[in-house]
């Protein structure tokens, strides 16, 4: 593995182009970027500085109204039409009020939006009797109108609020003076507002939101390069072959290739962030960062679960590419859809949560910007490193997988369909890539078609989304692929051991989330629990015995049959195929995934866990479906019928279950389990491997 | 070895392949004892190299055995592809090393270190004349020197057995000249040599005996004045013809 390992980077270190890409660009990226921007802007500010900003006053002002403003050019009824000055000055339109909502029509603000898009900047409107009522010690209206779009715009609005606040000071000072009241008489109370955030926390606030989205973009590269280089650029040169007839075993070659692209994503890495540092330090000394050295250190830190994870997912991913060419066109989509959710840290109000800290690539940026706002718990950061763990060994399992095909590694003239798996294959099951891009289609269904179903009420939707959205797809798919439903879909039934471990997974599973899951993770938002109690009631109360059939109907029988047919039955028949645990593990993340909610991840992973090992050991869907409908039929029970809840103790949906009946479920739970995996192994089922090693 | 007659250094056991649901090998079984150079002959197509890349642990037969040196080439690859040196005109090397680097990472994947491989890529170096572009980018060499590199590879770590898919295709004389003096040697050697080819002249000077092979199917095998008294011709090619005729009308009854 280290030959391996040392040749593939010696000749990926030979490579110039990546090279350049990996350390170059960043280097010269970083200090480019923020010196021309700030130039940039220095010298947009200025020019706007040193221009005078033109302001049309209309209707009858004051001679003094702005005489208090620097840099302001008034002009008494610049683009103002003659029909609209006539009828401001007759007193036919109403100002605006402060409070009063935006009216529907303005005739004079759609005057001001011509005038700001000609040659006036702001338009400042003086409303007749300003200074009639002003003399009477009366309050006058005056009303600024702006285009908060246009830069020039807002920079004259800034001004001429000041002009006329320094006008408005003016004359309450005059009119105290006047009464003899003490200066403070019209203000009262002065409040002023002081920021406490340290200049830290400022620093880390503006770094966190924009350091882990650029740190993961930009060092992805480096990994990306070399995976394709390592895997379709190895196949298109034709030293794969070379390289299979030594001595090597598979997992030595993906080992050693796997550790290349890994460390050209942490030089790709400690390049950004050294270059990022250094710009931030040296080049731009007048911004005080804040951020020591020992934040960026742990970013780094922090950068290599995510890139063990990408680099994996690249190379498994690359190893189906015939050439280069190919080799980014399947490489770029994967990088996108790994380095978007870093892109969320750069949203107000996404920060690390127990949720969060279950989305791949997401939970570390998220603890990035953690780290670097000095608020990232430790038992967060453990979690988060637990979930990051858990997804790169997973990777690095598919990876390996997918290196032990010999058409992936050798695969030659074949057409692209044939070498993913995707052609009709009359009477087969589906190929892990075929089971991939059905899960794909299936969700691009169901997110589309809920959303046009959401207007018919809650039954229409759950019914639409099981059976138009799950079951047609599936039925269809299995249909147009000539696939072999019975084996596809695991159609036969269990044995009576089986039926008894499904039964016990069923009635047991929803205790585990509810005692395990929910109380080693904090709290579900309320929300969204009132949201699925609703779901569940079908907006109806509990004890309405029609509500709790139709409800076990749609919510447990449903989902039980139709999400079972789909996840387990075609996707697990064509993940399976990468091995048992990583095609159940998949499995069970795409309907966590499915299931929309970052809350619901977990939850509803774990149970897809429980049934994915049901289906895969008895060979039968209706373990699935007995356990999915047995365990959603309790919930429905428990929510319809408060006194069953009691007797549980588990009214409250938010509070965690008690132990009593936590360490029952769990114990029931493992025994269906264990009790699933006695059972002996289904050969039929097994049609691939079965056939590739018979004598 | 035991006898006048050794063991066979290679033993193929009615080696299937399937290739979704495509037949491209269809129980081949034949022989190559050390010593021996056995030229495996049959049209494109014919499931050559399917067969020699199966015996070189590239791909994994649907059913059938490769022995090679007693080694099953399934269920103990790593000992039986030590003692293969494959070579192809698909076994291409890094185009970012020098021959001598290839040469050096391949020694160490084959278990060779120090003074042993550094001596063993030197005499390979001298022996195929390789001096001029040794430590040359292997991606700005040209094709002929690309392919002695590529023979000091597949002869790096002395296999008891060479399996040379089409070596001499795609080459010029001189270049050729170098494969044909490195069987000749080999054999001299006591080494065990199974090449494939197309070309019934190189056959047929070379090889001490042949596998004929269509549609994936051993149609006939042995020393050259046996082929030719059994189909009845008198030189190599009316021979082969013979038999393709004999397998078409086989298949058209």
């Amino acid at each position: 593995m280290w030959t391996v390992f040392r040749k593939e980077l010696t000749e990926t270190l030979r490579d110039r182009r990546s090279l350049f890409m990996l350390v170059a660009l960043p280097v010269l990226l970083y200090p480019l970027l923020l010196l021309g921007f700030s130039k940039v802007v220095r010298t947009q500010t200025a020019a706007r500085e040193a221009r005078s900003s033109v302001v049309a006053v209309w209707g009858p002002a004051p001679a003094d109204l702005l005489a208090a403003g620097d840099a302001l050019d008034p002009r008494p009824g610049a683009g103002l039409p003659a029909a609209l000055g006539e009828a401001l000055v007759a007193g036919h339109l109403a100002p605006p009020t402060r409070d009063a909502p935006k009216p529907a029509a303005d005739p004079l603000a759609d005057a001001a939006r011509a005038a700001i898009k000609g040659d006036v900047d702001v338009v400042v409107v003086a409303w007749p009797g300003l200074a009639e009522r002003l003399d009477a010690g009366d309050q006058g209206q005056v009303t600024i109108y702006h285009d908060s779009v246009d830069e020039d715009s807002r920079h004259a609005r800034d001004r001429a609020e000041r002009a006329l606040e320094a006008w408005r000071a003016g004359l309450v000072r005059a009119r105290l003076v006047d009464r003899g009241l003490p200066a403070g008489f019209a203000r009262a109370v002065d409040v002023v507002t002081t920021n406490v955030a340290s200049e830290d926390r400022r620093a880390g606030q503006r770094l966190g939101s924009i350091l882990p989205f650029v740190l993961i973009v930009m060092s992805l590269m480096g990994g990306f390069y070399a995976s394709i280089d390592l895997t379709a650029g190895e196949k298109e040169r034709g030293t794969m072959q070379t390289l299979l007839c030594a001595p090597v075993l598979p997992t030595e070659v993906i080992a050693g290739k796997f550790l290349t692209v890994w460390a050209m994503t942490l030089l790709a890495g400690l390049a950004n962030i050294g270059s990022i540092a250094a710009t931030l330090w040296r080049v731009v000394p007048g911004d005080p960062l804040g951020v020591g050295p020992g934040a960026l250190v742990a970013a780094f830190l922090l950068f290599l679960p995510v890139s063990f994870t990408t680099s994996a997912c690249f190379l498994a991913v690359g190893a189906f590419a015939r050439d280069f060419k190919d080799g980014q066109n399947f490489i770029t989509p994967v990088y996108l859809l790994l380095s978007v959710p870093s892109g969320f840290t750069l949203l107000p109000g996404v920060e690390l949560s127990a949720w969060t800290a279950f989305v791949p690539v997401l939970n570390i940026a998220l603890l990035i910007k953690g780290l670097l706002l000095g608020d990232a718990t430790p038992d967060l950061v453990f979690l988060t490193l637990v979930s990051s763990a858990l997804y790169a060994a997973l990777a690095l399992a598919l990876a390996a997988r997918v290196f032990q095909r010999e058409q992936v590694l050798l695969g030659g003239q074949e057409p692209l369909w044939v070498t993913l798996g995707l052609e009709r294959r009359t009477g087969q099951t589906p190929s892990p890539v075929m089971a991939l891009v059905f899960f794909a289609v299936a969700a691009v269904i169901m997110f589309y078609g809920s959303l046009a179903l959401e207007q018919r009420g809650i039954l229409a939707t759950l019914l639409g989304v099981q059976l138009g959205f799950m079951l047609a797809p599936t039925l269809a798919w299995v249909g147009a692929f000539g696939l072999d439903a019975r084996r596809t879909l695991s159609l036969r039934l269990p044995t009576a051991r089986g039926a008894a471990a499904a039964l016990l997974v069923g009635v047991s599973a929803w205790a585990v989330v509810a005692g395990v899951v929910l109380r080693l993770v904090p709290q579900m938002p309320e929300s969204l629990v009132e949201g699925l109690k609703d779901v569940v009631l079908l907006g109806r109360e509990p004890g309405d015995a029609g509500a709790l059939a139709l409800g076990l109907l749609v919510v447990a029988l449903a989902p039980g049959v139709c999400e079972e047919l789909l996840f387990r039955g075609l996707v697990l028949s064509g993940l399976k195929k990468l091995g048992g645990w990583p095609g159940v593990l998949l499995t069970a993340i795409l309907f966590g995934l499915a299931h929309a909610s970052v809350h619901r991840l977990l939850p509803t992973a774990l149970l897809g866990v429980a049934f994915g090992y049901l289906v895969l050991r008895t060979g039968s869907i209706a373990a699935g479906m007995l356990a999915h409908a047995l365990n959603n039929g309790i919930a429905v029970v428990l929510v319809h019928t408060p006194a069953a809840a009691a007797w549980l103790g588990v009214e409250d949906p938010t509070a965690a279950l008690p132990w009593s009946v936590t360490a029952a479920g769990v114990a029931c739970c493992a025994a269906g389990l264990w009790l699933a995996s006695t059972l002996p192994p289904r050969c039929a089922d097994e049609p691939s491997r079965s056939s590739s090693s018979a004598p | 070895m035991s006898g006048p007659v050794p063991d066979p250094e290679l033993q193929v056991d009615d080696l299937v392949k399937h290739y979704r649901g495509v037949k491209a090998v269809d129980g081949v079984s034949f022989e190559v004892r050390p010593g021996e150079v056995v030229g495996l002959l049959g049209p494109n197509g014919a499931g050559k190299t399917t067969t020699l890349r199966m015996i070189a642990g590239i791909l994994t037969p649907t059913s059938g055995r490769v022995l090679v040196g007693g080694h099953d080439v399934r269920h103990d690859p790593l000992r039986a592809k030590h003692r293969v040196g494959f070579l192809s005109g698909d076994t291409q090397l890094y185009q970012r090393l020098s021959p001598r680097e290839v040469l050096r990472y391949f020694g160490r994947l084959y278990g060779l270190t120090g003074a042993a491989l550094e001596g063993r890529i030197e005499r390979l170096v001298a022996e195929l004349e390789m001096g001029a572009f040794a430590d040359r980018a292997c991606g700005t060499l040209s094709s002929g020197q690309r392919q002695r590199a590529n023979i000091a590879r597949a002869f790096l770590h002395a296999p008891a057995l060479l399996v040379l898919d089409e070596p001499t295709t795609a080459l010029d004389v001189i270049s050729g000249q170098f494969i044909v003096e490195a069987i000749r040697r080999e054999r001299a050697a006591g080494r065990a040599v199974l090449f494939s080819t197309h070309i019934m002249g190189e056959a047929e000077y070379l090889c001490d005996r042949l596998v004929l092979i269509l549609g994936g199917r051993v149609v006939d095998q042995g020393a050259l004045p046996d082929l030719l008294a059994r189909s009845g011709r008198d030189n190599l090619t009316d021979a082969f013809l013979w038999h393709a005729g004999r397998a078409g009308a086989g298949a058209g009854a």
